[in-house]
């Protein structure tokens, strides 16, 4: 644990204080959570404090709980759609990784950082597309990756691989179309054997 | 009247069909279509060492100006409209090589959500290169399979 970090989860306690849930440090990186409503002032504080200065957001995408640790970990509600952001203090060199979760599991919402870090504008667009969380502020959410007018957001950990829907050309009205899938779902998520315990970090 | 002695005043005689594909097959242009690593492969085809220019293959930009598609790579539900597309303005008589496990059958993205399980979904395909992604030898001798193709069919004479 080296005194950098120590240094770094100092400030963020005296700065924070209460509106930081958690702060977690493991494989010397430093991971903290806040509050949905927070969010926002959260990161414009993480941006603009002197001591802080994370001036460069260098990712943010959404994750799905629901299937983490055998489901345990989205027992309880609005512990589901997490978004995480990684940021970079070149003044300070300092790393930082921030979890907010959003409080309805059935509509996801969050304040959008786009006015902090305008980098974060197609990766809210790419978490959006892909888990569906809103981002409240955001002037374009359109989706970023997936085909134009497609339905679902495929890394939900309930959408099927396969997906709903395929493509065929119809000679008929001489156009492509989508059709349901024709193929069988298939399991293919790997068999892995770990020991008791493995990758258990004591934080979610 | 025979034709000897015609020879040597500079004529051969031949059948319409074989100076068609003759043309044909000496000049296959095909529009570049790379879609992911099997493009790759297609413009090592495309260099020195294998150099298709030989067999009369130039890469061209334009489909209007194109006799045959190389479909390399995998081809995704947002491209194929517009794959489709160039294939259309694609100028009769028209082919299409199929290069590689994922334009052949969707390959190592068969069961996504995202990826057309082979491209013979969306275009008719002449030619079938296996490979992941197929040596650029391979693509050689698909595009030569393509070439006995056309030498099989015959335009002019009823058979």
């Amino acid at each position: 644990m080296s005194a950098k970090l120590e240094r770094l989860s100092q400030i963020l306690r005296i700065v924070l204080d209460g509106r930081l849930r958690s702060l977690a440090q493991d494989r010397g990186e430093i991971t903290i959570e806040v509050g949905a409503e927070d969010y926002l002032a959260v990161a414009r504080t993480l941006r603009d404090h002197a001591e802080l200065r994370f001036e460069q957001l260098a990712d943010l995408c959404g994750v799905d709980y629901s299937a983490y640790g055998n489901g345990k970990a989205a027992c309880e509600p609005g512990r589901r759609f997490a978004t995480v952001l990684h940021m970079l203090s070149i003044e300070h060199n300092w790393r930082l990784r921030l979890k907010v979760f959003s409080i309805d599991d059935n509509f996801p919402v969050l304040d959008s950082v786009c006015d902090l870090w305008p980098s974060a504008n197609w990766d809210e667009r790419e978490a959006f597309d892909l888990f569906g969380i809103m981002y409240s502020g955001h002037t374009d959410l359109r989706r970023i990756l997936t085909d134009y007018g497609f339905v679902g957001h495929p890394l939900r950990k309930d959408f099927p691989v396969s997906g709903y829907t395929e493509m065929r050309y119809d000679a008929e009205t001489e156009r492509v179309i989508y059709q349901p899938v024709t193929i069988e779902p298939r399991e293919n998520a790997p068999r892995v054997v770990r020991e008791a315990g493995y990758g258990d970090t004591g934080h979610v | 009247m025979s034709i000897e002695g015609i020879f040597r005043e500079g004529f051969v005689t031949t059948s319409m069909d074989t100076v068609i594909n003759w043309m044909r097959t000496g000049s296959l242009w095909p529009v570049t279509f790379g879609l992911a690593c099997c493009a790759i492969e297609m413009m090592h085809s495309g260099m020195a060492r294998y150099d298709l220019d030989r067999f009369g293959i130039i890469f061209r930009a334009s489909p209007r100006q194109s006799d045959v598609m190389v479909v390399a790579g995998t081809l995704t539900n947002k491209m194929a409209p517009a794959m489709r597309r160039v294939y259309d303005q694609l100028a009769e008589p028209r082919w299409v090589v199929s290069m590689g496990s994922c334009a052949n059958g969707g390959g190592y993205y068969h069961y996504s959500y995202s990826v057309v399980r082979g491209c013979d979904r969306i275009v008719p395909v002449d030619v079938y290169v296996p490979g992941c992604p197929p040596t650029a030898e391979a693509l050689l001798y698909g595009l030569l399979q393509l070439q006995n193709k056309i030498r099989r069919t015959s335009t002019i004479a009823r058979r």
